[in-house]
């Protein structure tokens, strides 16, 4: 390490999920000392998103389930007589059940191992094997505008793909592990003569003149999607930005609060959710949620819309009328909604997608509580009240961590903490021992779940998430927009089952590539990711790639690739059910299962009121002038542009702009 | 009245080697030889003409992250170009730089601008690298480049005017924004509440 880190702070952060993050914005914004370290080489933990590429990699790591080296434990020399040693743990243990599959791969395991099997710039490698390799074609036949060389194509092109498209059975693997490794830069040294015979021979892109490789496909566009293979998810890896997590801002929710209260909000932007849906009787159908689409719908009757307007409308001040619902508190929402005048296509859509409650679990009074809420957060932002940050949730604890950093947080990636170092006298942590053996010392210390060792949580019971990531072909309901942000709510296939939540982010998120859509799925886990989503996905999607198997089969979207994973749901555990922790050290959980992050905003303000409760938590930065001109020359003068109404808004909303004073000093 | 357009530029470069110094000469035509480590400003902005259109330039800093190699990917989110700074007396600042332009490509947009400043170029008694070098290095990624110096003033205005030449005009048929939304302005949206 080039430069020396201090070993003295006030507040030692260890983790870079949402929670750490908010907590230590708050804690530098408040003017304490802050150093915060993540293990891993990236940002968020179980907050993060990756490229394609990266989540490959992600997910290798937790595919391999050794423990590589148990760690020496040179540090214990490192702990005095009066001092007592809580080591951390060097294995993150959150995440289970990895398995992931490429549609079109027919021996799905051996395509994932090539792939997972990228280095760490895959996008990076891209463009120089195309450029430097004598044969580049030969092995990617995918790739972009090179020519196929020597590669004779025998059928017409509009035949092959027509076979491609119905069989490739065997073929198709090989074909997108070579591309794969072309793309990755790998594939430069390889030997081309015995990988592109099979791999173009495949079929799928080899067209006979040079540069129609890409073009051919998008020829039919008009009546079907775009055929997006392997090879070219690979090659445009860069473009996904896959979250771990899955959720939206409510519009009015506790994170979008903090973001702007504590001007946050500046290093990110959003788009709306556009649509909500629901899923019954078989089909995918949008709910009307706001006044106008309830007015516009053409799903609802005359009668529908009347009682659905009535209905939300009473919602909104339910507590008003007591009357209304007093008799059905002990009564779940479901029944409740029975005992209205609503069809039952609406009890649904209110049920499942705008209250998006548990049928048989949850009361009265939650259903109307969880309605309101959706109703009040209607037309902040848009139609929807749900907002999704542009390149994915993965980007709001790095925006925390750079108001951290901008109020002098100290930064260390790839620094991992082996020990707490306990004080027997004051019984209080004082110290961490990092992966270097140096000590440093502090305050307070914040520390996320996954890193406390399995001593530590011997008593603490967790729930588990399960996830689904897919990439799909086509939207589950198509418009005539292809860009639309949807939520689907899939209630439960069998009783006993969670509800699951789908998230469907098209490319205009920035999460994807053009052409495909990018859906998450979740929900609280019974059994192993696969098994709990897997039916879902079935119903919503096609998996079909050999053959066709009817009309139905066909209008559904294809999953390209998919990825299943349990993920530790440590949110709602007392600090009490962890061993032997110091008062000054505070547990911070990984990301809970719910659609909002109210949980995470929570419970870093929670903590960081305990730790200093006279101080304001994340309040707005002071006025730029204050923090940064100290000299007297440059007077905030309005210059003409100032007085323009596109910039006047944001002059006072920036930390530092001088925009009016340097451009008078220019000008004169 | 021209259209202003907000160009996203952020900057790179080992610590110390003045990149706060070139924003601060360039936004505030002012240099302090005791620049204290960026404290509290996030980006900073200036505006500048550029044909038919105002680019106003938001610049901005690493905060530091740069110092133990943790900038967050989101640092390079939309940017439009990036300044890549290194000191012209320091050999090891220009080794660097390469991996800083490496990891810009890997995480940065694919059509970012990019500008390489060797500062400090008032020291060229004790330069160490040759202009020559980076030139040709430039040269080879495409990349301006310019020696500048914060301090006395020297080609500062010239590096951020070579930027926005550089800048592709606003095609009109692109929705810059694209729908984006950016939280805490006043937005012009009204939004129709249900009841």
């Amino acid at each position: 390490m080039a430069d020396n880190l201090p070993t003295e702070f006030d507040v030692v952060v260890v983790g870079t999920g949402l929670p750490e993050s908010i907590i230590a914005a708050a804690c530098a914004r408040s003017g304490q000392r802050v150093l915060h370290v993540d293990s891993r080489n990236y940002y968020g933990g179980n907050w993060a998103s990756f490229s394609f590429s990266g989540l490959l990699s992600w997910i290798k790591e937790n595919q391999q389930k050794t423990d590589l080296s148990d760690e020496c434990e040179d540090w214990r020399k490192l702990i005095l007589e009066d001092e007592e040693a809580i080591p951390l743990s060097s294995k993150d243990k959150t995440i289970q059940h990895v398995e992931d599959f490429c549609f079109g791969d027919q021996d799905s395991a051996e395509g994932v191992e090539e792939a997972g099997a990228l280095p760490k710039l895959p996008v990076f490698g891209a463009p120089a094997a195309q450029g430097e390799t004598p044969g580049p074609g030969k092995e990617s036949p995918a790739a972009e505008g090179i020519p196929l060389g020597s590669q004779p194509s025998p059928a017409a092109e509009g035949v092959e793909k027509e076979n491609a498209a119905v069989e490739s059975p065997g073929e198709e693997p090989q074909s997108c592990s070579e591309a794969a490794r072309a793309a990755a830069g790998d594939g430069a040294g390889a030997a081309p003569g015995t990988g592109a015979a099979p791999s173009t021979a495949a079929g799928a892109d080899s067209a006979p003149q040079p540069a129609k490789t890409d073009t051919a496909p998008s020829e039919n566009a008009a009546q079907e999607p775009k055929k997006i293979t392997y090879s070219q998810i690979v090659r445009e890896g860069r473009r996904f930005n896959i979250d771990l997590v899955s959720k939206l801002l409510y519009s009015r929710g506790l994170l979008i609060d903090l973001l702007i209260k504590s001007n946050v909000s500046r290093y990110a932007e959003f788009k709306n959710a556009t649509r909500v849906l629901a899923f019954r009787e078989g089909k995918v159908e949008q709910v009307p949620c706001s006044r106008a689409d309830v007015f516009n719908s053409r799903q609802l009757t005359m009668v529908e819309k009347r009682m659905l307007m009535k209905f939300l409308t009473f919602c909104l001040d339910y507590e008003q009328h007591p009357e209304e619902y007093q008799d059905h508190e002990s009564s779940t929402f479901a029944e409740f909604l029975q005992t209205r005048k609503l069809t039952p296509s609406l009890q649904h859509f209110i049920l499942h997608s705008i209250a998006m409650v548990a049928e048989t679990e949850s009361s009265t009074l939650e259903g109307l509580q969880a309605t309101k809420k959706f109703l009040q957060c209607l037309g902040r932002y848009g139609n929807t009240p749900f907002l999704f940050p542009l390149y994915g949730q993965g980007e709001i604890p790095q925006c925390f961590c750079r108001l951290c950093a901008v109020f002098g947080g100290i930064y260390c990636l790839r620094h991992a903490v082996r020990c707490l170092v306990l004080d027997r006298a004051s019984g209080r942590c004082k110290a961490i021992v990092d992966h270097f053996g140096q000590r440093i010392s502090a305050n307070y210390f914040i520390v996320e779940d996954s890193y406390l060792s399995e001593s530590t949580c011997t008593n603490v019971c967790y729930r588990q998430i399960s996830r689904a990531v897919l990439i799909t072909d086509q939207s589950v309901l198509n418009t005539d927009s292809e860009q639309q942000v949807s939520i689907l709510t899939v209630p439960p296939l069998e009783p006993g089952r969670a509800a699951v939540r789908a998230i469907e982010l098209c490319s205009s998120t920035m999460t994807c590539m053009k052409d495909t859509y990018l859906v998450h799925l979740t929900c609280p886990s019974t059994k192993t990711a696969r098994e709990d989503l897997e039916p879902v996905v079935q119903k919503l999607f096609s998996l079909n790639t050999e053959k066709e198997t009817g009309n139905e089969e066909l209008e559904k979207p294809r999953v390209l690739w998919a990825v299943y994973f349990n993920m530790r749901d440590s949110s709602g555990v007392e600090k009490s059910s962890y061993a032997g922790l110091p008062s000054n050290v505070y547990v911070c959980s990984g990301p809970d299962s719910a659609l909002g992050n109210d949980c995470a905003v929570r419970q870093a303000e929670t903590i960081f009121r305990e730790m200093f409760p006279a101080e304001e938590f994340c309040p707005p930065p002071p006025n730029p002038e204050d923090i940064i001109y100290d000299e007297d020359e440059i007077e905030p003068e309005e210059s003409g542009l100032n007085n323009s109404p596109e910039t006047k808004p944001e002059t006072s909303a920036e930390e530092s702009s001088s925009e009016g004073g340097a451009d008078v000093t220019k000008e004169e | 009245m021209m259209a202003i357009r907000e160009l996203k530029v952020c900057l790179l470069g080992d610590t110390g080697v003045g990149k706060s110094s070139i924003v601060c000469r360039f936004v505030q035509d002012h240099f302090d030889h005791n620049i204290s480590p960026t404290i509290g400003a996030s980006f900073m902005t200036k505006t500048v003409p550029c044909g038919n259109e105002l680019h106003k330039f938001l610049i901005w800093d690493t905060a530091g992250q740069e110092r133990f190699h943790s900038l967050a990917p989101m640092y390079y989110r939309g940017s439009a170009a990036a300044v890549i700074v290194y000191d012209i007396t320091k050999q090891d600042s220009f080794h660097t730089l390469k991996k800083w332009v490496k990891e810009l490509k890997e995480h940065g947009p694919e059509n970012i601008v990019m500008a390489i400043a060797g500062n400090k170029c008032d020291l060229s008694d004790i330069r160490e690298v040759p202009m020559k070098d980076a030139k040709e290095y430039a040269e080879s990624i495409g990349a301006i480049v310019v020696e500048t110096s914060a301090k006395n003033a020297v080609n500062i205005e010239e590096l951020f005017q070579g930027i926005s030449q550089q800048i592709p005009p606003l095609d009109p048929h692109e929705n810059s924004n694209n729908g984006a939304i950016k939280l805490g302005r006043q937005t012009s949206q009204t939004g129709r509440r249900c009841c």
